[in-house]
């Protein structure tokens, strides 16, 4: 017998109330843990999708549109930049890494990214982390195509399958719901040739062509419109079609340096061109967090004020249960318990229930967590991989037990308070 | 540490009041001495409750002594007088007032946990005591005992630290007649077979054939208020 084993077997005989106030405790706790921890996940996962590239030029608005539309692919690029502009950026520094994309065109809603192969050969959708196939190879000739994972999923397209492209965000013809302003081109029918591993970014939901075939269908559009019906080839193309919408762009550096020293130099040279937007990815990323940062601390706010309810609720627990337990109380007195002891045994007993609820709420996080994101990789593709970092669940742990504690002093004062010879009388 | 000699309980000239106008008691001198026994009988509300209560120091007298094993148990103040009380003074109460949720076992260790006996010893002396008792079900909750069987874990209990002295509240008011002779009979034994002094206090005349020492408290009060 000790004083924890009285404070247990007391917890225990007050079982049903002890269970769900832990409970309680626990799911604050868990739910504070989940958001601190989901907060990680989603900057991980924005900062997957910038990938090893060390700038973006675009003609967006902004650098964060021009980030969230080149990399996120939220919405297609509206100006696009001219094969004359691209020459000139590529011959005015040795880039380590010069990829243009031209975003606009989409497969049933997914975003398809026209570019050259030197996308899958040194842009790497995660930094250190090559593009990887579960099947096939890159496009080598027009008219090929390579499946983002989600895409190759929810399609259920396979290898040497063939579509056809909309001009614009709209769906195919495959799927429903056309924008009013899209167009499929039916005539030119692409082939699968590879499908990507999962990246866990949202490359995952984007279809990757070269770029010729894209200009080929807008020379047809260019056709069309001047009423002229014919099938396009690369030998139709005009300056006015070879456009693309961004550029991504590396600096030569060490492998493990994701900044060089020569980037913000070539960042602010680059910026003098009032043409063009230019985007340090990362640093855009940052934005947008510091953007939703507080929307951020009012989830943050109301998973402590839960926290905070649960202790109420420990208070509202342990003082309900005071009016039986003041017996008990001046019985221990008359054993010979001083009023300190019923005090700590009454303030550890309120710690127990915060050390219990944190305890299982790290649990409940950890496996709320786990089903989320297999619920996530397996609806939406999306790898959040969302994991308890330990300092938070350290952190939080110990700031339910301080709040159990505190919600426990009030308890802990009747119980001291508590006139011994009154509750000693027969009850009735 | 008191000699065989020094009397389990000395009572001199205690006086006690219960607010302004309330209840009074005043109480000559009175002395038991190791291993004696008593009978204190009074009418409900004489203050039978109360001069246990200030016996055990859990109330404070307005003048006088009381000492047990030869401490001067006022004297005491805080921690102090409550692990002097939980070493020396042994209580019984009318409904036993076992911790619930708590084994038989486990009520009488929790008296041991505020006794100085070593720890490794605490098991035995549990175990023997209840089993001297009658106590089979050595693991089985308070609230699963019977009346009677809680009465003597209520006795292990109070003997447990090897107190100079018991004090017994009504230990006979919840019980039938032929229970109430057999709880008086084990709490007696229990007592003599551990060398503690005895003081039960009752309303019950009927349980002074069973005590060679009694005295009426109301003729011992001197003074008594409207207090109930």
């Amino acid at each position: 017998m000790s004083d924890l084993a009285i404070v247990l077997r007391s917890l225990r005989t007050r079982g049903f109330s002890t269970a769900v106030v832990v409970l309680l405790v626990a799911i604050s706790a868990g739910l504070l843990l989940a958001i601190l921890s989901l907060r990680n996940a989603g900057e991980r996962a924005f900062e997957r999708g910038t990938g090893n590239a060390h700038m973006l030029v675009s003609k967006d608005g902004s650098p964060l549109v021009s980030v969230l539309n080149g990399l996120f692919y939220a919405n297609p690029p509206k100006a696009p930049i001219a094969y004359a502009e691209l020459a000139t950026l590529r011959a005015s520094f040795p880039w380590a890494m010069f990829v243009p994309t031209a975003v606009g065109d989409s497969y049933r809603g997914f975003p398809v990214v026209a570019t050259t192969g030197e996308f899958f050969l040194k842009f790497e959708p995660v930094l250190g982390e090559p593009w990887a196939f579960t099947e096939g190879r890159r496009f080598e000739r027009n008219f090929e195509v390579v499946l983002g994972a989600s895409v190759a999923r929810e399609t259920g397209l396979r290898m040497g399958a063939e579509l056809v492209l909309t001009h614009g965000s709209g769906k195919s013809r495959e799927g429903s719901g056309e924008a009013e302003h899209a167009h499929v081109h039916e005539e030119y029918k692409y082939t699968v040739v590879g499908i990507l591993a999962p990246t866990g970014s949202p490359h995952d939901r984007a279809l990757f062509t070269d770029l010729e075939s894209t200009w080929i269908l807008h020379a047809h559009d260019r056709f069309e419109r001047e009423g002229k019906h014919k099938t396009v080839t690369t030998d139709d193309l005009v300056e006015e079609d070879r456009v693309v919408t961004g550029v991504l762009l590396r600096l030569p550096s060490r492998e493990a340096s994701s900044a060089p020293p020569a980037l913000v130099a070539q960042y602010d040279r680059l910026r003098r061109d009032g043409s063009i937007t230019v985007a340090i990815p990362s640093n855009e990323v940052q934005r947008l967090f510091g953007i939703v940062k507080s929307v951020d601390v009012l989830f943050l706010a109301m998973a402590a004020a839960t926290l905070l309810s649960s202790a109420v609720a420990i208070l509202l627990s342990m003082v309900n249960s005071m009016s039986e337990r003041r017996r008990q109380v001046a019985i221990l007195r008359v054993l010979g318990a001083s009023r300190a002891r019923i005090f700590w045994l009454v303030l550890t007993e309120s710690t127990i229930v915060g050390l219990a609820g944190a305890a299982l709420g790290t649990v409940v996080c950890g496996v709320g967590l786990f089903v989320a994101t297999r619920w996530l990789i397996a609806a939406h593709g999306i790898v959040i991989a969302p994991e308890i970092d330990p300092r938070s669940a350290v952190l939080v742990a110990m700031g339910t037990t301080l709040l159990a504690a505190i919600a426990g002093i009030v308890p802990s004062v009747i119980a001291y308070r508590t006139p011994v010879a009154r509750h000693l009388r027969p009850l009735g | 540490m008191a000699s065989e000699s020094t009397p389990a309980l000395e009572i001199a000239r205690l006086h006690f009041r219960y607010g302004e106008q309330g209840f009074e008691l005043q109480l000559p001198d009175l002395t038991l001495a190791r291993g004696e026994e008593m009978l204190l009988v009074g009418r409900s509300g004489c203050g039978k409750s109360t001069l246990l209560q200030l016996i055990a120091g859990l109330m404070d007298p307005v003048s006088g002594t009381v000492k047990v094993a030869g401490q001067d148990i006022h004297a005491l103040a805080g921690a102090a007088r409550d692990r002097f009380r939980g070493r020396s003074i042994g209580m019984v109460f009318q409904t036993f007032n076992l911790l619930q949720g708590f084994t038989a076992r486990e009520n009488v260790l929790v008296a041991l946990l505020m006794s100085d006996l070593p720890k490794s010893e605490w098991e035995q002396r549990a175990e023997s005591l209840l089993r001297s008792l009658g106590i089979e079900r050595l693991d089985a909750l308070a609230e699963e005992l019977s009346v009677g069987q809680q009465q003597r874990v209520a006795v292990a209990r109070a003997l447990a630290c090897r107190p100079a002295l018991v004090l017994a509240d009504e230990p006979t008011a919840s019980l039938d007649p032929e229970n109430a002779l057999n709880a008086v009979r084990v709490l007696r034994d229990a007592c003599r077979e551990q060398g503690a002094a005895l003081l039960v206090v009752s309303h019950d005349p009927s349980l002074e054939s069973h005590f060679a020492r009694r005295e009426r408290l109301d003729h011992l009060v001197t003074r008594e208020g409207a207090h109930a």
